[in-house]
């Protein structure tokens, strides 16, 4: 599936040039509305020939994890410089994705990144889309990385 | 004498990992600045002698793209090089950031050799 490997392409690409934590890709599925627990979603929408949104989920203690990786420096809860990093990791992975799907850059617009966390939350884009999703294993736990895209018609 | 270069990201995270990148690249800047946006980064080389320019593309009030532009248009600063970097590296794009004068682009993700390869020949 072109969409699921473009995502494993991206997110591995990412870990192994800037964030220097070793990933290993699960099996591909889809994600439903299920709540997400004590966790962190980086977000950036996409816009223009291709609509949708791409999203990462990590558990707390990931998302710090990879803060730390990032920063260099040591992150004791869900702070700004957390927000922030989750918000950039998101946004490099959009523009990945968008480099794949759209070569010149022309065709598909990306939002800002943005970055939500809470207890318990869901993160939904919009009716009718198909939502590819691949778990990505970190050091024994699971972030998730997905790609909801609008379908026509 | 040396050499002074300014980082404009919106991204506080990414500022620092281009100033770590930077370092990692064996690159030797007296001084390192940042902006947050093209409108902050304007006001930075203003008050300050800049060598060359690091900038993201995606940022809020003023982008990659208008700062390129209002740049253009002021003879004081015209001629600092600016290195474009960002995850918005589509030709397309790339062109038209050329058009108003960028130098270069990086991707991100980048390596610190990708920004040296980049970075060396304007300092």
């Amino acid at each position: 599936m072109l969409h699921t490997k473009i995502i494993i392409d991206s997110t591995q690409e990412i870990f192994s040039t800037m964030i220097m934590l070793e990933i290993t890709p699960g099996e591909p599925f889809t994600r439903g509305k299920e709540m997400l627990t004590n966790s962190i979603s980086g977000l950036v929408g996409l816009a223009g020939t291709t609509k949708g949104m791409l999203a990462i989920h990590l558990p707390n203690q990931v998302a710090k994890l990879i803060t730390t990786a990032f920063l260099g420096l040591e992150v004791e809860e869900i702070d700004e410089d957390v927000r922030d990093a989750i918000g950039e990791l998101a946004n490099m992975l959009a523009g990945s994705i968008k480099s794949a799907l759209d070569p010149k850059g022309s065709d598909i617009k990306l939002s800002m990144p943005s970055a939500v966390h809470g207890e318990e939350y869901s993160v939904n884009c919009l009716a009718n889309t198909q939502s590819f999703t691949v778990p990505f294993d970190l050091d024994g736990k699971t972030f998730l990385v997905e790609l909801q895209l609008h379908m026509e018609g | 004498m040396g050499k002074t270069v300014l980082i404009v990201d919106d991204s506080n995270t990414m500022r620092k990992i281009v100033t770590r990148a930077l370092r990692q690249a064996g690159i030797d800047f007296d001084e390192i600045l940042e902006a947050g946006d093209g409108q902050e980064a304007l006001a930075v080389l203003a008050d300050n002698k800049i060598d060359v320019v690091l900038s993201d593309i995606n940022m809020p009030n003023m982008n990659g793209l208008e700062f390129l532009k209002a740049k253009a248009e002021n003879p004081a600063i015209k001629d600092i090089p600016v290195v474009m970097i960002s995850t918005e590296t589509g030709a397309d794009i790339i062109d038209e950031a050329k058009s108003y004068g960028a130098k270069g682009a990086v991707k991100k993700p980048f390596t610190p050799e990708l920004i040296n390869e980049v970075l060396g020949p304007l300092i």
